[in-house]
C-alpha cells in the first residue's frame, strides 16, 4: 500500500504542492516563532552572563523592600571588598533638541561606575570621570543630534536645570524603561544628586579573593536583610527578567500561528476530500483486486501523514530562515533586543514537525474514511461528476447548527446587552462567536447555491455566459465551495472583528473627549514617574495666557496627593469654577455640580463606597482631617480626581500652589493653530511645560491604534494566504476535472479570454462568500465585543476598511485563480477531447 | 445526389499534411489530403483505426492546426486564422456533435442548445428553435439537466444545439458511438433529415458501416490518405470497401 501511497503523491504533485505549502506555511509561523524567541532569549542569556561576569557579589534589595544608601557603607567595610558601585536610578529629565524636555516621560537617570564595575558598553567617548559629565544613551543622542562635545541641560525633580558635557555615548543593554524613556548617565554622586534617590537599586561588589567566600562575607555583614547573589546566579536572575518579554511575544505569535494552522487543515481537508472523490475509480480497482477497506483507509493517511511530514521539514527550514531574517533586521534596528545566534532547540523541532503531521492526517482522516466506502462496483460504472449534487441539508446537522447558533447569539447577546461591561462579559461574546462560527461552518453548504446566485448576479450580467457558467460551477460542489470559503471567513473575519472593535475605540474615545472635555489644548508639564506631581504650570505663565485675546476659556486643574491608610494616596483636587459644566462636563449620576461650595465635596461614582448625596465623607488633609458633604456623584473619562472641592476649600487645605494642569479654548473665531503658537511663544521659557493640542493627541492615538491595527492584520495576512492555496487548490481541481467540459466549451467557441474569465469568477465567488460571511460575523461580533467592554463604549463600523476587506478577497481570488485558468486555458482541445 | 457537386463546396481541404512530434518520432497523421465535402450533403468519413479520420476531422473543423497545406470554409482560409478568430469562426459558423460529454452538467438542455447563441450574443431565432426542438422530440426535456437524460436524449440535445445556429456545416464525431441501436438509427435518421429536407451539410466521423450507410458519400482513410471513396453507400457495400483495405 505504501507503494500505491508514494505513486498517488507523485501523480497529483501540483495539487499536492499546494497542500504543502498551506501547511509548510502554517509550520513555518510556528517554527520561526520559536526559533525567534529563542534565538532571542539565548542573546538575553548571553548578554547578561557577560555583564554580570563583571560582578562578583550583587545585594539586591528582597521583594517589595528598599536597599537604604547605609547598606553602602556596610558593605564597603567588608573584608576583601575593593570595588562598589550602588546603583542609582531615577528621573532626570533631559532636554531635547527643540528646547522642550524630550519624551513624554522623562529619561532615566543612572549611575555609570569606573573602573571594573562599569558594566554598560560605551559605544564612543569614555564613561562621566567629573561632576559635570555625562554619557548619553545612544538612540537618546542620535534623536536631538547630540554628540560627544555636546553641552545637554537636565532638570532635576526640583525643576532646576543643570549643564554637562557628553562624554561619551553608551548602549545600556536590554532594559524596556531605557529603551521606551531614553537614558543620561552620571558619576554615582551625580546621579544621586539629580534624581534625588539616594538609595541603589542594586549594589554591585568587586573583590579580591574566591567570590563564594566574599559573597558569604557581604550576607554575613547584612545579617540576611537584602539578596545576596554571585555574579553567576545576577546573571540569571536579569536574564529571567528580561525574558518575561520573550515568553509573551512567544504565546502571542503562537496565536495566530494557531490561526494559521486551522486554514491549513481546512485546506488539506477539502483537498483530500477532492483527490478521494476523483480517485473513486482507482479506490474502488484496488478494493476490486482485493485491497481491504482498512488498507484504503491506511493508504489514505499514509499519504497525508508523508505529505504532512514533508511539508513541515520544509517549514522548519522556513521558520528558521523567517526568524534569521527577523533578527538581522531587529539586530540592524539596535533596538535593545539582542540578535542572538539562531538558535533550533529539539522542542521547536518537535513542535513544527509534530503540529505540522498531527494536523495533516487529522485533516485527511474524514477524507480517508470516506474513501473505505467506496464498493468494488463502482470501478465497472461509468464516471460520475465527483463531488456534485445538490447538497441536502440533514436533520442532525440542521439541529446541531441550530443550537450552535442558538446559543452563540444567545451568550453575545447576553454578553454585549445585558450583563455588566467586563471580562465575563467579553468571554462571553467570544465563545458566542467560536459557537456561531461552528454553526456557519455547519450550514455552509447550504449557504452557497444562494450566495453564489448573490455574489454572481451582477458578473454573471456582465459577463455574459461565462459569467452565469461561473455562477452555476461554484454551486456545483456545494461541500467544497462551502469548505474553500470558509478558510477565507476564518483569516477576514478576525481581521474585521479587530477593525470593528478598534474604530469603536476610536470613536468611544472621540464621543467622550467631545462631549465631557471639548478643550483645544492642554498645558501641563512632564509626566512624572512614581506617585510624584509633574512640574507644575507656574501662576505667571496662566496669568499671561488669561490675557491674550487669541485664548479663550482657561481652565486650571489642581491636585493635591495625600498618603491615606492602607498605602494607599488620595487625589483631591479643584477646577477653575466656571470651567466646571463647560470645559469639563463629566457625567452627573446624582446630585448638581452647581451645588458645590465650600464644605462640599463632588465625588467620583465608584469611589462613593455607597455614600449618597448628603451623607459627609472625610478627606485626609495635612492638617487633619476635614469632614465635607457630598453634593454630587460624577463620572466619566475627564481628568478631574475622585475628589474634587472647590479652588477656596482647595486653598485653604494644601495652601496656594501652582496648577498641575491647564486646560485652554481657542476664543472664539480664532484660528486654532494661531493660539496654539501663542501658547508656546508664552510656554517657550519653561522646558518642562509641553502643550498639546485634542487634535493632536487624538492623531497620536489614532496612529496608535492603526499600528495594532496593521500588526494585527499582517499576522492574520498569513492565514488569509493559505486560505488563497486553498482556493487556488479547488479550482485547480476542479479544472482537471473538467478537461472536458473546457474543451467542448473552446470546440463551441468559448475563447480562451473566456474560459480564463470564467474561472477567475468562480474563484472570485468563492472568495467573495467566504469574506462576506468573515466580514458579517466580524462586525456582529465586533460590535458585541465593543459594546461588552465598557459602559459608555460607542461602537462603530470601519465602512472604509470593511470594502478593503472585500476588496483584498476579490483581489486575492482574481491572484488564486491566474494559475488554474491558465493551465485550462492552455489544454489543447483535441486531446481533451479524445476518449480514453 | 450528382447535382450537389454542381454548387461549390462547403469546405475543402488541399494538400493536408499532419505530424506530430519530430524527428524519430515523427508520426504521419495526414499525408497530403485533398478533398472536398458538398454543401448539402451528408458525408461520412470511414477507415480503420490510426487511419488519420479523427485528425482530419479535428483540422476540417479548426479544432487541431495542419503542418502542411489548406483547409478552406465556404470562402474562408481557417489554416491562415489564429486561435481567436477559430474560435469564433466555429461559434459562428460550424457545429459540432462529439460522442460523449457533449453536454455541460451544469445547464439544462434548453440552456445548451441555445449555449453557442449566447456566445456569439445572437438571439435565438425562436421559430426555428421551436421547430428543431419539436422535429428532435426534447419538447418536454428542455427544463432537465443532463444528468436527468438518457444516452439517445442527450445527443439529441446535441444535434440541436448543432443545429440551432444554421452552420455551414456540422461536424459529428462518432455520435452514436454510446448509443444502443435504437437509439443510434433515431439520431442517423434525424442527421440525415436534417441534410435532405432542411439543407444542412454534415460531416460524420464512424467506423461503424450501418450509421456510414445513412451518409450520401463515405470518404475511406488509410495510413493518412484518402484512398476510396463510395457514392449511395450501404451497409453491406462499406463493409466490402472496408474489407478490402483490410481494416
Amino acid at each position: 500500500m505504501l507503494k500505491i501511497s508514494l505513486a498517488g503523491l507523485r501523480a497529483h504533485k501540483v495539487r499536492m504542492l499546494l497542500t504543502g505549502l498551506a501547511i509548510m506555511l502554517g509550520v513555518g509561523f510556528i517554527a520561526g516563532t520559536f526559533v525567534l524567541t529563542d534565538s532571542m532569549q539565548a542573546g538575553i542569556d548571553e548578554e547578561f552572563a557577560g555583564s554580570a561576569g563583571k560582578v562578583d557579589v550583587a545585594v539586591l534589595p528582597s521583594e517589595g523592600r528598599r536597599l537604604p544608601a547605609s547598606t553602602v557603607q556596610t558593605v564597603r567595610s567588608v573584608p576583601g571588598v575593593t570595588e562598589v558601585h550602588a546603583m542609582i536610578r531615577g528621573d532626570a529629565a533631559l532636554i531635547g533638541k527643540d528646547g522642550k524636555v524630550y519624551g513624554d516621560l522623562p529619561t532615566v537617570g543612572l549611575s555609570v561606575a569606573q573602573g571594573r564595575l562599569q558594566r554598560y558598553d560605551i559605544v564612543s567617548g569614555r564613561a562621566p570621570g567629573a561632576p559635570d559629565e555625562v554619557v548619553l544613551e545612544e538612540r537618546t543622542a542620535e534623536r536631538n543630534d547630540y554628540r560627544v562635545g555636546s553641552t545637554v541641560t537636565v532638570v532635576d525633580g526640583e525643576g532646576a536645570r543643570h549643564a554637562f558635557t557628553v562624554t561619551g555615548l553608551a548602549d545600556f543593554g536590554i532594559d524596556d524603561e531605557v529603551g521606551f524613556r531614553g537614558a543620561v548617565g552620571f558619576t554615582p554622586e551625580t546621579a544621586v544628586r539629580i534624581t534625588g534617590r539616594p538609595d541603589p537599586v542594586e549594589i554591585d561588589i568587586a573583590g579580591s579573593g574566591d567570590p563564594r567566600e566574599l559573597r558569604e562575607a557581604v550576607a554575613a555583614a547584612l545579617g540576611g536583610d537584602h539578596e545576596v547573589l554571585d555574579g553567576r546566579a545576577l546573571g540569571d536572575r536579569l536574564a529571567a527578567r528580561a525574558g518575561a518579554d520573550t515568553a509573551m511575544i512567544r504565546t502571542g505569535l503562537l496565536l495566530f500561528a494557531l490561526v494559521a494552522m486551522l486554514v491549513s487543515a481546512l485546506v488539506i481537508y477539502n483537498t483530500f476530500a477532492i483527490l478521494v472523490a476523483q480517485r473513486t475509480r482507482e479506490m474502488a480497482l484496488l478494493r476490486c483486486v482485493g485491497a481491504t477497506r482498512r488498507q484504503i483507509f491506511l493508504g489514505v493517511l499514509a499519504e497525508s501523514a508523508l505529505l504532512g511530514l514533508v511539508a513541515s521539514l520544509a517549514g522548519l527550514g522556513l521558520g528558521v530562515a523567517l526568524a534569521g531574517g527577523l533578527l538581522a533586521l531587529i539586530g540592524d534596528g539596535a533596538g535593545g533586543i539582542p540578535g542572538g545566534d539562531l538558535t533550533l532547540t529539539p522542542p521547536a523541532v518537535a513542535a513544527g514537525l509534530g503540529v505540522g503531521v498531527a494536523v495533516t492526517v487529522a485533516a485527511a482522516l474524514p477524507p480517508a474514511r470516506s474513501a473505505t466506502r467506496v464498493a468494488p462496483v463502482a470501478a465497472l460504472r461509468t464516471e460520475r461528476e465527483p463531488g456534485s449534487g445538490r447538497f441536502r441539508l440533514g436533520w442532525p446537522r440542521r439541529i446541531l447548527a441550530a443550537l450552535l447558533g442558538a446559543a452563540g447569539l444567545a451568550s453575545a447577546g447576553l454578553g454585549a446587552l445585558a450583563l455588566e461591561e467586563g471580562q465575563t462579559a467579553m468571554f462571553l461574546v467570544a465563545g458566542g462567536g467560536a459557537l456561531v462560527f461552528l454553526a456557519v461552518i455547519a450550514v455552509m453548504p447550504a449557504l452557497v447555491r444562494p450566495l453564489s446566485r448573490a455574489t454572481g448576479a451582477l458578473p454573471a450580467r456582465l459577463a455574459g455566459v461565462p459569467g452565469r457558467l461561473a455562477v452555476s460551477n461554484a454551486c456545483r460542489a456545494p461541500r467544497r465551495t462551502a469548505t474553500t470559503a470558509v478558510a477565507l471567513t476564518v483569516g477576514v473575519g478576525l481581521m474585521s472583528l479587530f477593525a470593528v472593535v478598534a474604530a469603536g475605540g476610536r470613536a468611544t474615545a472621540d464621543a467622550q473627549l467631545a462631549e465631557q472635555f471639548p478643550v483645544d489644548f492642554q498645558l501641563r508639564g512632564q509626566y512624572a514617574t512614581g506617585d510624584r506631581p509633574p512640574h507644575p504650570v507656574p501662576a505667571a505663565v496662566v496669568a499671561e495666557l488669561r490675557e491674550r485675546p487669541e485664548i479663550g476659556e482657561v481652565m486650571e486643574l489642581r491636585i493635591h496627593r495625600e498618603s491615606a491608610e492602607g498605602g494607599r494616596t488620595e487625589h483631591i483636587g479643584a477646577v477653575t469654577r466656571s470651567a466646571l459644566g463647560t470645559m469639563i462636563r463629566p457625567t452627573v449620576e446624582k446630585g448638581s455640580l452647581q451645588d458645590l461650595t465650600p464644605g462640599t465635596v463632588a465625588v467620583q461614582a465608584d469611589r462613593a463606597r455607597g455614600r449618597d448625596v448628603g451623607d459627609t465623607v472625610t478627606i485626609p488633609t495635612p492638617r487633619g482631617r476635614v469632614e465635607l458633604r457630598v453634593v454630587a456623584l460624577f463620572s466619566g473619562n475627564t481628568p478631574l480626581p475622585p475628589y474634587v472641592v472647590t479652588e477656596e476649600d482647595f486653598a485653604r487645605h494644601f495652601g496656594p500652589r501652582d496648577a498641575e494642569a491647564v486646560y485652554l479654548n481657542a476664543a472664539p473665531g480664532v484660528d486654532p493653530d494661531r493660539a496654539l503658537e501663542t501658547v508656546e511663544r508664552i510656554i517657550a521659557p519653561y522646558p518642562t511645560l509641553k502643550v498639546a493640542s485634542t487634535a493632536g493627541l487624538k492623531e497620536r492615538f489614532d496612529e496608535a491604534i492603526d499600528t495594532i491595527l496593521a500588526v494585527v492584520g499582517g499576522l492574520l495576512g498569513l492565514a488569509v494566504i493559505i486560505a488563497l492555496f486553498g482556493i487556488a487548490n479547488t479550482l485547480g481541481l476542479s479544472v482537471v476535472e473538467r478537461t472536458r467540459e473546457s474543451a467542448l466549451l473552446r470546440a463551441l467557441g468559448v475563447t480562451r479570454v473566456q474560459l480564463r474569465l470564467m474561472l477567475s469568477l468562480e474563484a472570485v465567488i468563492m472568495a467573495v462568500i467566504g469574506a462576506v460571511i468573515g466580514v458579517g460575523l466580524g462586525v456582529v461580533f465586533g460590535w458585541a465585543a465593543t459594546e461588552s467592554m465598557a459602559p459608555s463604549a460607542v461602537p462603530a463600523v470601519p465602512y472604509a476598511q470593511i470594502a478593503g476587506l472585500v476588496a483584498l478577497a476579490v483581489v486575492a481570488g482574481l491572484a488564486a485563480s491566474v494559475l488554474p485558468a491558465r493551465r485550462a486555458a492552455r489544454t489543447s482541445v483535441v486531446e481533451s477531447l479524445a476518449y480514453d | 445526389m450528382t447535382s450537389t457537386l454542381v454548387s461549390p463546396p462547403a469546405v475543402t481541404a488541399v494538400g493536408v499534411d499532419k505530424v506530430y512530434g519530430t524527428g524519430d518520432a515523427a508520426v504521419h497523421a495526414l499525408r497530403g489530403v485533398d478533398v472536398a465535402f458538398a454543401k448539402g450533403a451528408f458525408t461520412a468519413i470511414m477507415g480503420p483505426s490510426g487511419s488519420g479520420k479523427s485528425t482530419l476531422m479535428h483540422c476540417l473543423a479548426g479544432l487541431d492546426t495542419v503542418t502542411a497545406g489548406r483547409i478552406t470554409l465556404g470562402d474562408v482560409e481557417i489554416t491562415a486564422l489564429g486561435d481567436k478568430r477559430l474560435t469564433l469562426l466555429r461559434r459562428e459558423r460550424i457545429g459540432f456533435i462529439f460522442q460523449a460529454f457533449n453536454l455541460l452538467p451544469t445547464l439544462t438542455a434548453e440552456q445548451n442548445i441555445l449555449l453557442p447563441l449566447e456566445l456569439a450574443g445572437r438571439r435565438p431565432d425562436r421559430a426555428w428553435f421551436e421547430q428543431v426542438v419539436d422535429v428532435l422530440g426534447l419538447r418536454d426535456r428542455l427544463g432537465h439537466r443532463p444528468s436527468e437524460l438518457s444516452g439517445g436524449q442527450q445527443q439529441r440535445v446535441a444535434c440541436a444545439r448543432a443545429l440551432v445556429t444554421r452552420p455551414e456545416v456540422i461536424f459529428a464525431d462518432e455520435p452514436t458511438g454510446n448509443l444502443d441501436s435504437r437509439a443510434g438509427a433515431e439520431v442517423l435518421g434525424f442527421l440525415r433529415t436534417s441534410v435532405r429536407e432542411l439543407g444542412q451539410t454534415v460531416v460524420m466521423v464512424t467506423h461503424d458501416p450501418v450509421a456510414a450507410s445513412y451518409a450520401d458519400r463515405v470518404v475511406f482513410l488509410r495510413d493518412g490518405r484518402i484512398v476510396d471513396e463510395l457514392a449511395g453507400p450501404t451497409p453491406d457495400t462499406v463493409l466490402d470497401r472496408l474489407k478490402a483495405l483490410g481494416g
